[in-house]
């Protein structure tokens, strides 16, 4: 799949999110988490770009900084909007708010993302009055509302309900609705699936895609789960420890993996055709702290492959050809046996 | 439904409460030390021959009832108590419902005062140290409450009184009247307020403190939750996000916490009263207290027990309103 014809829709360029640990002396020097280590990429109008990796690579915090709901350490988040280039740092609050009518997040937990205190019609209606698409108490906002509970597959008698009184799949369609109801342009879906079982993750799945063709949708979609994310994904990045090791369109990154930490990322997914099995790679120790990361390349600790270059260069983020980037001082060549 | 069937349920549990505290407080009154009869008489004793004197002391004896048994004492006391008729004070020498209106509506006002105080002041300071966590007005806040939350209530009553009674003389310091005003109407009711100044002042410093404290705490819970990351997210304003969104989930607590505070500012104004010289309910048990003047302790203790159970109930009442998750059943 070429990229090169679609317009950009979110440009991001070396974007840093540090959290301040909390310190322990007095006068100690101040230390961060860095979840965010630099991030370059470019996310395309109209495609769902999967983002995988382990848990407290800084995924979310990726997804959430896009979004501008925590305040970004260091870098750039480009929104193209009508021929305009639109700094989101940069962005006064009141201009911002206004733009999350276009950038919506669905979140991972379907239980703790709702409140409890709202009816569903009141959490979908809510973002409708305060962005002005309709006025407060407007009769068709109500039809409007059943309009897009139908599309999301919720039933129109749960309008007057609270979230406590519905199922994990059934919250999960809400926070769906919630979002979508703005008719964003850019979703990102923050494991939007992984806290539901795997029937009902399949039926959010297509509901998703379904409405993407629909409403013309661009999602980041953000997993653990590398089935689902091969499932949804036109794209694929891979983080590790803050950084984006590797992204490529999705048949190119199963086919022709560049990085260690991908081959051993995908030697891990179960397969059930017993021709199919390959080597599974298992990565030894734990992933090191994000507060005092490794030197070098971040993964060499855990890189079968490592030489002595990697404990001492950061590894550049290039291009190979065929949109697919790594990080690496030695990608792997040659497709996989 | 069920809503009606558990208030009838709690009803029942209140009387049942009821009638158990009613026997306890009434058995604890008795065995007290100290003879009510002799201390209504007081001082004729010595003026009166003590044959005279003890026919008298019988005479008095009987018609406070009291040399029934104790049992049948109870259930005339509490027979009465239920139909209004609150007994009569040894001390007073009046019926109890007759003395006890005045004290009771300047208790009443003056808690409706402080509590109005604190409510305007410690509702929005507690969500603005909420909202700029560890900064340092919050931190300046921090500091203030507990002070005013731990340093006792006649300390600061004294410290008031110090400031402006004394060094800057604009408050009275004592009663709720000018002494021989006999002004009517707006005139008096601003008197009485411009008396009730410093007690209501002091009384709100601990409560300021206290309750300040909780909204804080419960709205800092509220806010760490992902739904309030979903209020952001949808692209709602900032004030409506903590307004709406997150105080309104911070309020179960703060139900519950302002509920006992409520009731214990009944009780807890004996002391102010009695630094003021307020003629209110709490100075008026503790000087029952001393003269032995059990109908009227009762009744009091009665009217707060009253108010505790009632409390609770009405507590419940407010969680539903404030939480839709709580219903009201069993």
């Amino acid at each position: 799949m070429s990229n090169e014809n679609r317009n950009v829709l979110l440009e991001v360029r070396d974007l840093k999110q540090y959290f301040p640990v909390k310190k322990t002396k007095l006068r100690e020097e101040q230390r961060y988490v860095r979840a965010n280590d630099g991030i370059t990429l470019d996310i395309y109008e109209g495609e769902t770009l999967g983002l995988v990796g382990e848990s407290g690579c800084g995924k979310s915090t990726f997804g959430r900084t896009l979004l501008q709901l925590y305040p970004q350490t260091h870098g750039e988040v480009i929104y193209h909007k009508d021929g305009r280039e639109i700094d989101l740092k940069s962005l006064p609050k009141e201009e911002m708010r206004v733009l999350r009518k276009d950038l919506q997040l669905i979140f991972q937990d379907p239980y703790s993302s709702l409140n409890p205190r709202m009816t569903v019609g009141q959490i979908i209606g809510e973002g409708l009055t305060s962005h002005g698409i309709y006025k407060r108490g407007d009769p068709a906002m109500r039809d409007y509302i059943f309009e897009v509970m139908e599309n999301c597959g919720l039933a129109t008698y749960m309008f007057g309900r609270y979230p406590h009184q519905f199922s994990g799949g059934q919250r999960q369609r809400i926070g769906i609705a919630r979002s979508l109801a703005l008719r964003p342009r850019f979703v990102v879906c923050d494991e939007a699936v992984s806290a539901l079982d795997v029937s009902i993750q399949s039926q959010i799945l297509n509901l998703l895609s379904d409405l993407k063709e629909k409403q013309k949708l661009t999602y980041l979609f953000i997993t653990h789960d590398l089935s689902v994310v091969k499932y949804i994904s036109d794209r694929i990045g891979v983080m590790y420890l803050g950084n984006m090791v590797e992204l490529a369109p999705t048949e190119e990154l199963f086919e022709n993996t560049k990085h260690p930490y991908t081959e051993a990322l995908l030697s891990a997914i179960p397969v059930v055709d017993e021709e199919d099995k390959r080597e599974r790679i298992l990565l030894e120790g734990d992933i090191p702290s994000p507060v005092n990361p490794p030197k070098g390349c971040k993964f060499h600790t855990r890189c079968r492959y490592c030489q002595k270059k990697c404990t001492e260069e950061v590894p550049e983020w290039i291009n190979i050809g065929n949109n697919h980037y790594v990080a690496c001082h030695f990608p792997l060549n040659g497709e996989k046996g | 439904m069920g809503k009606g069937r558990y208030l009838i349920k709690r009803f029942v549990y209140i009387v049942f409460v009821f009638f158990i505290i009613s026997i306890l407080m009434f058995a604890i009154y008795k065995a007290m030390p100290g003879d009510p009869v002799v201390m209504m008489l007081g001082d004729i004793q010595s003026s009166m021959k003590p044959d005279a004197y003890q026919a008298l002391y019988e005479q008095t004896k009987e018609m406070l009832g009291l040399n029934q048994n104790v049992v049948v004492q109870y259930f005339v006391w509490i027979g009465n108590m239920l139909t209004g008729d609150f007994g009569f004070s040894t001390q007073y020498k009046r019926e109890v419902i007759q003395i006890i209106g005045a004290p009771m509506t300047n208790t009443i006002m003056l808690n409706l005062f402080a509590m109005v105080v604190v409510f305007l002041i410690s509702i929005p300071l507690g969500i603005a140290t909420a909202v700029r966590k560890n900064g340092v007005f919050d931190k300046a806040v921090q500091v203030l409450t507990i002070v005013g939350y731990s340093i006792p209530a006649f300390i600061i009553a004294l410290l008031a009184i110090f400031a402006f009674a004394v060094k800057i003389p604009i408050f009275p310091i004592s009663g709720l009247k000018t002494a021989g005003s006999n002004a009517a109407g707006l005139q008096e009711a601003l008197d009485m307020l411009w008396h009730m100044t410093l007690p209501v002042l002091v009384m709100s410093v601990s409560g300021i403190g206290g309750i300040t404290r909780y909204v804080r705490a419960a709205m800092i819970d509220v806010l760490r939750m992902d739904y309030i990351k979903t209020a952001r997210a949808k692209g709602l304003r900032e004030k409506t996000v903590i307004y709406i969104h997150a105080f309104r989930n911070a309020l179960i607590p703060i139900v519950t916490i302002t509920t006992w505070w409520i009731i214990g500012l009944f009780g807890g104004s004996i002391v102010i009263e009695s630094v003021f010289l307020i003629p209110g309910l709490g100075k008026m048990l503790i000087d029952s207290l001393m003269q032995r003047d059990f109908s009227v302790v009762l009744t009091m203790q009665m009217f707060y027990v009253v108010l505790s159970l009632c409390g609770n109930v009405l507590m419940d009442i407010a969680y539903t309103v404030v939480d839709p998750r709580v219903r009201l059943e069993n």
